[in-house]
């Protein structure tokens, strides 16, 4: 068994709760231990534009945190994943830089060293955990559920900082899908962004990119919309009726964080996975079977 | 500590807009030796049909040194930072993190944070995180906690004094 510290970060701990729920009940299955470690703050990503030195030192004050356990650290919302990585890239290649910012750091009594891996829930799922595990801890059928994926954009973008999957062709999520027994196909807006970060200023114009994305998912007829970041989910999930009211559409797409799809593939309830608190209309999919 | 500290024109801001500066400056000597205005960051931008930003002309101002004229403009701030201009360009120039810099130069010379910005900073300087756990509502109108759903207390910055002693250092040191 694999332990990895459990950065949470702020969105999926302060409200994306089904996230962190079905992260907790699937990756012990999958034979991943999740250490919790107290004083965690922000990554800094949603704050970059304010002051991106102020992100810079804040990723590696939590790197340094979870450095102290001596384990790699497991980071599944995409933006801190970045933030992180971004972070350790420029500290690892930059000794002056990462002399100061320790010195940042000193407060409250910590170093940066460097030792420790960022790891995205791509890269646990796929390539640490892998396929095969996944296929045969698959059990409940899925009936071939036709379903889209979205990567959110701090996955696989910018690739010069390493992203778990490719920029344009991202297929982890799909490989994965269909271990599990869907039917995952690939649509022309899979790329397109859910906006989600302009909900600090410009909460309109959000709203409206999630809702272009997720009319031209329905229109295409799929059964549902697999995401794996709490900043996209909160758009697709949370705020799909209002995003449907900026076009003009009546959406209802069943939406769904893979580690969800996952556990009830698994066998997992949906109670432990939070399945009531999707906003979406996953009743559609007839999965619950508590 | 409050927000002014990070946003005022005092002093200690000085320091701050000398590292955004240099910051700036950099990316003007890249840009102007690589950027040939093929647009293609803005052919798949994703701010640029619903809100018209045209990251190919931020570059093309940042060359002129117009930088005045874009921390003045409210169109820096409709970049949703989705980092498909910098994955494309031909010529690994990153109008996204031009973008950034620009914005960090606006509100380190005092001029409004836009929108929700002021609070996400502010939730980040007292509690280290951008909001506090919410209550949420089911499917059904049942309302929830953390506790309620069985996950374990949320993990914060133990000490908030030496937490908010480290950020307030970072606003006005320069790094
Ligand atoms: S930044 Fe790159 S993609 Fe954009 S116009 Fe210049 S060279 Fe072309
Ligand atoms: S990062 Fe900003 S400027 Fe670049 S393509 Fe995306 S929205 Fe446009």
């Amino acid at each position: 068994m694999k332990s990895y510290v459990l950065y949470p970060g702020c969105v999926m701990p302060t409200e994306q709760y089904a996230y962190e729920m079905s992260i907790r009940e699937v990756f012990p299955l999958l034979d991943v231990k999740l250490v919790d470690q107290k004083g965690f703050s922000c990554c800094g990503e949603p704050i970059k534009s304010v002051n991106q030195m102020l992100s810079l030192a804040l990723s590696a004050r939590n790197i340094s945190l979870a450095e102290k356990e001596g384990l790699d650290i497991f980071a599944p919302c995409p933006m801190c994943h970045l933030a992180l990585s971004e972070s350790k890239r420029i500290l690892d290649s930059d000794p002056a830089m990462k002399k100061k910012i320790n010195n940042f750091l000193a407060d409250e009594g910590l170093t940066y060293e460097g030792k420790a891996s960022i790891v995205s829930i791509l890269d646990l799922l796929y390539d640490i955990i892998g396929i095969e595990k996944i296929k045969k801890l698959a059990k409940k059928p899925l009936n071939e559920l036709k379903v889209a994926t979205h990567y959110g954009c701090h996955l696989i973008r910018p690739s010069e900082i390493g992203r778990p999957d490719d920029s344009e062709n991202p297929q982890k999520m799909e490989k994965i899908l269909e271990a599990i027994g869907t039917k995952p196909l690939d649509y022309p807006e899979k790329l397109d962004c859910c906006g989600g970060l302009l909900t600090a200023n410009l909460p309109e114009s959000a709203l409206t990119k999630t809702g272009q994305k997720l009319q031209k998912v329905q229109e295409q007829g799929f059964d549902a919309f697999i995401d794996t970041c709490p900043w996209c989910h909160r758009q697709y999930d949370s705020k799909q009726i209002k995003a449907g009211e900026t076009v003009a559409a009546k959406l209802e797409v069943p939406v769904l964080y893979l580690t969800q799809l996952l556990g009830l593939s698994f066998g997992i309830s949906s109670d432990k996975l939070g399945l009531d608190l999707n906003l979406s209309p996953v009743d559609k999919l007839n999965l619950g079977g508590k | 500590m409050s927000i002014i500290d990070l946003t005022s024109m005092g002093e200690s801001q000085v320091n701050l807009r000398d590292e955004i500066n240099e910051r700036l400056s950099r990316l003007q000597d890249e840009i102007s030796d690589y950027c040939y205005q093929c647009a293609k960051c803005t052919s798949g931008c994703e701010a640029h049909k619903l809100l018209e930003l045209e990251p190919h002309k931020i570059v093309a101002l940042l060359k002129r040194g117009l930088i005045d004229e874009m921390i003045n403009s409210d169109l820096i701030w409709t970049c949703m930072s989705c980092f498909k201009c910098r994955e494309r360009c031909p010529q690994k120039v990153a109008p996204v993190e031009v973008l950034f810099a620009l914005k960090n130069m606006a509100v380190a010379s005092g001029k409004q944070i836009p929108g929700n910005y002021t609070a996400m900073l502010q939730s980040v300087l007292s509690i280290g995180l951008l909001q506090d756990v919410k209550n949420i509502t089911t499917r059904d109108n049942k309302s929830k906690n953390r506790s309620d759903l069985g996950l374990p207390e949320i993990s914060k910055p133990t000490d908030p004094t030496k937490f908010q002693m480290m950020l307030s250092k970072l606003a006005v040191e320069k790094v």
